[in-house]
């Protein structure tokens, strides 16, 4: 709950300043798009390990969604402030043993897009990166007895963790106001720790890579 | 309002004061004459009754059961009946009177649209009318089956009888229709099938088909006339009736009730198809209380005793909801309201048996609680009552619902050594049903006496182990049930349905089927051992009960009373489910005393008979056919057994293979019980106080009342040629000795020993008797290492607490009890702190988890008795507080943990559901010490109010102090405390955070994980 309010704070902080670099341009580019999109995300894993066994730790492959309001400030530079939402398992596995947990991901996010072509292409390839924050929440049913439970603990809570974000796709204008959008992205975060407690004297460490790749559509004004 | 005040409380006082009198179920309607019949006319409101002696019918409106008009009709109306479409009313008049008087036996119609009426004279005394679907009405005779038609006046014989002798008239004064007429008939509730019973100096019954109008037997033919009341009902279909006492189906008699009066003018039956109950009065002798029973039909098992303010005399009828019975009585009609029955004030008791364990470590005054409750929720007076000195209840008047207290002075029986029986009864003022008694049974034994009690109530009458499972079987008789227990632990695991009055049980030789003999129902029920359930049943020979039964490996035998009250020996087929009955057995007649028991041998050789009138008999199963017959004794009684050696036990004898008399064991000890041979040795149980039947001159012993002395089990060495006893040693309580049931048989078959041969399990006063195999092997001393809470096994130890005491030789047995409360005796061990007795929870040879005591305090000495004899002084410190969490929470595969319970989701806490801030968690330990209010040692916790820790108790979460809603007692348990608390905001999370639970100094701690 402290970790919700706090990425709530984050957020509309995140937002208020991402929200005013946007606007900025916008007063002189004067394109604006909004957009909404859908996809699937998979998930790296990493390793646990205590000294008599070991397992792989990650979330599972899901549905991803995602909402974008996005400025193109210049021929070949724009910016977009996105949404993005899965609903996933925090996921455990060892030796053909497997533990799973209900969870879900909110993150928010500012990514600078650089075109290759300019405004007004009919096809946009891209580029993109940036960073943001994301929220990892434990959301299923806790049970006393958790197989596996001597490496990790997956838990009913939640934490935030900041984000970086690097993609690439492709805008093509299907007419003057609409654009469809094919593009894959990989978002960085530190491993979510304390959704995915290592168990006493346990480690894990790294980062958590989650790919997503998405088809959206945009209207553009 | 305070005249209203005082006249409640008049009222309250005055059924406090006077509950005694019994209540009574049923409305008297007096016609001023004597009621042969009844029609209920629902379509006009109305109640036909015949006034036999009045020469009227009296039409009882059925708003107000007033008698509005009267019919004035031929002299002697006997039986009515009214055609389907409810126009006539036909009835029968039974004129047979002889010279001077002319006969005038006649048939009145009487035409209800119109209130036209025709009387036809009769050339013959009518026994009843009844009409069938097709309306016409089936009149019988003395001499003939009449078809009349209503509607045409006109008549056809159908078929005739012979051999029927009626009465004639007049009869000496104080006789009654039924005892003139001798006869009933009524048709089933779908009126295809007429069903009757008629017959003065003898009994038959017929059953007449409406479709093909054809007249068949009703499967009862007697000679002696013995067949009251002279009563006949139906089911709806007609597949079942009601003839007197007997039940008939299309195969013959299934169900009866054996005790009966044979009255023929006291009693009634109907059947409610649609509760599947039957409404009965069987007086069991002349001049019983008027009583209904209502009892399902498949096998009699008594549901419910109403008491009744006189008694039926005749038919009855129920209203088409079933919500009203009409039964012919003694002053005319008794109304019935047996559809809300659930509204009339009635008793209950919460528990059947109350047992007190006294020992030789306890002799204080214990006490036990019973709920008395009216089923349907009201307010009933009642008063409890026993006969028995060193037993109070408290209070002994009172209003359902209601808990008395009932409490027995130990020293009232200290000089006893088995189990007193004492009886609490129950009456009312209101209550119109009949309460079964509660069983009070007081055990008190000393240090030698061996064996565990295990309660079962009801009337037990045979014991039967399983060769090849770990289960023994009792057979209940009260509630027509066999008992399955399991060898292990002794629970019940099953309750099998059997047939009215179970007598007796046998395994088939193959070991798949157990079969049970019952002497209220011509069946004998087969049950699958593998999967206890029932199968089809064997049906005896029409007119045969089983009384005993026996399975050789040819042939499955069975003892049996032929109604006319002749024994016989019953070959059963187990593959045609039949039986028939030998003409010879062998060389001998078959023809057997009526005390008879069977008994094979477990290989199956032989089958032993042994008779009340002391002769035996043997069926040599490779001859099948019997080899031996001989009568040694002038009576037998008691034990019966064989051997797999060719050799058998009756009374207190052993027979050789061809049963000829080798020893006579000793008589001192008591009554023979019970007799079980083991290879080459044999158990034999006595009861000391009852004379024993010798085997040549005594009479069988009766079972009388239950002993209150301690059994005998003796061991015999059988390969001494002397046959001496090795050892005799006393059990908890006596055996039963004679049975006690229906049909009482004086041979009782009460000892088993396990297949497993772990145990030896005896049917005693109180159920049965758990005896270890090596009961009478010496043991030494038990012997005491070790005592620690029982929760987290640490050294901390309050009272009120649970212990764990480890040692040697602390039990011989295993043993756990939930018994409430908590016996201070458990498995032969007792044990004492400070001289108070300790509530014992569980006993084995290694281990005891007891309570201590709620008054102990400081230093304090502990002493264990068992059989072996008496531990050394063991000393220990008992602090006001020392809490202990259990750690016997089990979450799949991980066990031990911590019982501390998220509320939120119910699960114990664990790594993986650990705490959250707000949460609030259920910590169940041992150790808070004395409470408020107080609560007895061996009681549990009390639920409204909760019993609260007197002493100030803290729980801290990484240091936080959490608020806490409750710690006490936790309700409904004995020496399990619970704090309830809630998680703040502020404690600190981590996988490991220390739980601290603390009182009067002592402290405990678990790590906990908590997260946000």
């Amino acid at each position: 709950m402290k970790h919700l309010r706090l990425f709530m704070k984050q957020l509309c902080a995140f937002g208020i300043l991402i929200g005013s670099l946007a606007v900025v341009p916008s007063a002189t580019a004067q394109t604006w798009e909004v957009g909404g999109g859908v996809g699937g995300s998979f998930f790296t894993s990493q390793s646990v390990k205590n000294a008599l066994s070991s397992g792989d730790v990650t979330l599972s492959n899901a549905v991803a969604a995602s909402f974008w309001l996005a400025n193109n400030s210049s021929h070949l530079i724009g910016g977009e402030l996105r949404y993005d939402y899965e609903n996933t398992n925090l996921k455990l596995k060892s030796a053909g043993t497997s533990a799973t947990l209900g969870a879900d991901t909110h993150a928010f996010h500012y990514d600078f897009l650089l075109h290759f072509t300019p405004q007004g292409s009919r096809l946009r390839p891209f580029i993109a990166a940036g960073g943001g924050v994301k929220l990892y929440r434990g959301i299923g049913k806790e049970s006393a007895f958790q197989p596996l439970s001597s490496l990790a603990l997956l838990t009913k809570t939640s934490e935030v963790k900041p984000l970086i974000s690097v993609g690439a796709g492709l805008k093509f204008a299907v007419s003057k106001s609409f654009q469809v959008r094919i593009e894959v992205r990989d978002a960085l975060t530190p491993f979510p720790k304390t959704v995915i407690a290592p168990a006493q004297g346990d480690k894990i460490g790294g980062w958590l890579q989650d790919f997503v790749a998405m088809v959206g559509l945009s209207l553009t004004f | 309002m305070q005249v209203k005040s005082f006249f409640w409380g008049l009222v309250i006082a005055l059924a406090l004061a006077f509950p005694g009198l019994p209540g009574t179920f049923g409305k008297v309607i007096s016609i001023g004459g004597q009621s042969s019949d009844l029609v209920l006319d629902e379509s006009r409101g109305v109640l036909y009754i015949a006034n036999f002696t009045a020469n009227r019918i009296e039409v009882m409106s059925l708003a107000d059961y007033s008698i509005r008009t009267s019919i004035n009709v031929a002299p002697q109306p006997s039986s009515m009946a009214m055609s389907p479409d409810n126009r006539y009313l036909v009835i029968t008049h039974f004129g047979n009177y002889v010279a001077p008087t002319p006969s005038n036996n006649a048939l009145t119609v009487i035409d209800l649209t119109t209130n036209g009426k025709q009387t036809f004279a009769l050339g013959n005394p009518p026994l009843g009318v009844a009409f069938g679907i097709d309306g016409l009405a089936l009149v019988v005779t003395t001499t003939d089956y009449l078809l009349f038609d209503p509607a045409l006046g006109t008549t056809t014989q159908i078929d005739t009888i012979t051999g029927l002798v009626a009465k004639t008239l007049p009869v000496p004064p104080a006789n009654f229709p039924p005892q003139i007429t001798t006869a009933s008939m009524t048709a089933s509730g779908d009126g295809l099938t007429i069903f009757g019973l008629g017959g003065s100096s003898n009994a038959f019954t017929f059953a007449y088909d409406v479709t093909s109008r054809t007249i068949k037997p009703g499967g009862i033919v007697t000679s002696s006339g013995g067949l009251g009341p002279r009563v006949v009902s139906a089911n709806q279909d007609g597949t079942r009736y009601m003839a007197g006492w007997a039940m008939v189906d299309s195969k013959g008699i299934t169900n009866y009730f054996p005790k009966n009066s044979n009255q023929f003018n006291v009693g009634t039956t109907l059947f409610d198809s649609a509760r599947g109950v039957l409404y009965s009065q069987i007086p069991q002798k002349t001049g019983d209380a008027p009583e209904l029973k209502i009892s399902d039909v498949d096998n009699l098992s008594v549901r419910e005793r109403l008491q009744l303010p006189e008694n039926t005399a005749g038919k009855s009828v129920l209203s088409a909801d079933g919500n009203t019975m009409y039964a012919i009585s003694d002053s005319g009609v008794l109304v019935l309201p047996v559809g809300s029955l659930s509204a009339a004030p009635r008793l209950s008791v919460s528990q059947e048996d109350l047992v007190f364990r006294g020992n030789f470590c306890d002799r204080r005054v214990t006490s036990q609680q019973l709920t008395i409750t009216d089923p349907g929720g009201g307010s009933t007076p009642f008063s409890a009552s026993t006969a028995t000195a060193g037993v109070t209840i408290s209070p002994s008047k009172g209003i359902t619902p209601a808990t008395i207290t009932v409490s027995v002075d130990a020293n009232a029986f200290q000089g006893q050594n088995g189990t007193t029986t004492a009886t609490l009864t129950l009456q009312s003022s209101k209550a119109v049903n009949i309460p079964s008694p509660v069983r009070i049974l007081i055990n008190s034994k000393s240090p030698d006496q061996r064996g565990t009690i295990v309660d079962v109530p009801g009337n037990l009458i045979d014991l039967l182990a399983d060769p090849v499972r770990h289960r023994f079987y009792v057979i209940r008789q009260d509630s027509n049930q066999v008992l399955v227990f399991d060898g292990s632990n002794y629970t019940r695991i099953a309750a099998l349905r059997t047939g009215n009055l179970p007598s007796s049980m046998a395994i088939t030789f193959d070991r798949r089927y157990l079969l049970v003999g019952n002497s209220g129902s011509q069946i004998v029920n087969v049950f699958d051992l593998e999967t206890l359930q029932q199968s089809d049943p064997i049906r005896l020979p029409t007119g045969n009960v089983a009384l005993s039964i026996a399975c050789s490996a040819n042939a499955i035998l069975a003892a049996t009373q032929y109604f006319d009250g002749t024994h016989h020996i019953i070959r059963l087929d187990l593959n045609s489910r039949s039986g028939y009955q030998p003409a010879t057995l062998g060389v001998f007649k078959n023809l057997t005393d009526a005390s008879v028991a069977l008994v094979a041998s477990p290989n199956g050789s032989s089958i032993m008979a042994v008779q009340g009138d002391g002769s035996v008999l043997l069926y040599d199963a490779v001859q099948d056919t019997f080899t031996v017959s001989r009568k040694d004794f002038a009576s037998l009684s008691g034990a019966y057994a064989a051997s797999i050696f060719n050799q058998y036990a009756a009374g207190n004898n052993l027979l050789n293979s061809s049963l000829v008399p080798v020893k006579q064991f000793e008589s001192a000890s008591g009554a023979p019980s019970g007799f079980a041979f083991v290879d080459q040795t044999a158990f034999r149980t006595t009861v000391p106080g009852l004379s024993a039947p010798l085997g040549s001159t005594a009479g069988p012993v009766a079972p009388a009342v239950p002993s209150s002395a301690a059994g005998i089990i003796q061991r015999l060495d059988l390969t001494d040629p002397a046959g001496n006893i090795t050892r005799a040693t006393r059990m908890a309580e006596s055996a039963l000795v004679g049975t006690t049931g229906i049909d009482s048989s004086p041979f009782s078959r009460t000892l088993a020993p396990l297949y497993d041969r772990n145990a030896i399990v005896n049917l005693t006063v109180s159920g049965f008797t758990v005896l270890a195999w090596d009961y009478d092997a010496s043991v030494a001393p038990p012997r005491l290492d070790r005592v620690v809470n029982a929760a987290d096994l640490g050294p901390g130890l309050a009272p009120g607490g649970l212990i764990s005491i480890f040692g040697d030789k602390l039990s011989p047995v295993n043993l756990a009890t939930k018994e409430i409360p908590v016996p201070t005796a458990l498995g032969d061990s007792c044990l004492t702190v400070n001289g108070l007795p300790v509530p014992l929870l569980f006993v084995s040879p290694n281990q005891i988890n007891a309570q201590l005591p709620f008054e102990i305090l400081g230093n304090v000495t502990l002493i264990l008795r068992t059989p072996g004899g008496v531990s050394d002084n063991f000393n220990l410190k008992v602090l006001p507080g020392a809490p202990g969490v259990f750690r016997s929470g089990v979450a799949g595969p991980v066990m031990d943990i911590p019982t501390i319970v998220r509320q939120s989701n119910g699960e114990l806490l664990t790594a993986s559901n650990p705490i959250h801030k707000g949460d609030t968690i259920v910590i169940y330990l041992t150790g808070l010490g004395q409470t408020l209010p107080a609560v007895g040692t061996g009681l549990p916790g009390p639920s409204n109010p909760p019993a609260s820790a007197l002493n100030t108790t803290q729980v801290t979460l990484g240091g936080v102090a959490l608020p806490l809603y409750f710690a006490g007692l936790s309700p409904g348990e004995v020496g399990v405390y619970q704090i309830n608390a809630r998680i703040p905001s502020t404690v600190p999370l981590g996988l490991s955070v220390p739980l601290s639970i603390s009182e009067s100094g002592s402290t405990t701690s678990i790590d906990v994980r908590v997260v946000e």
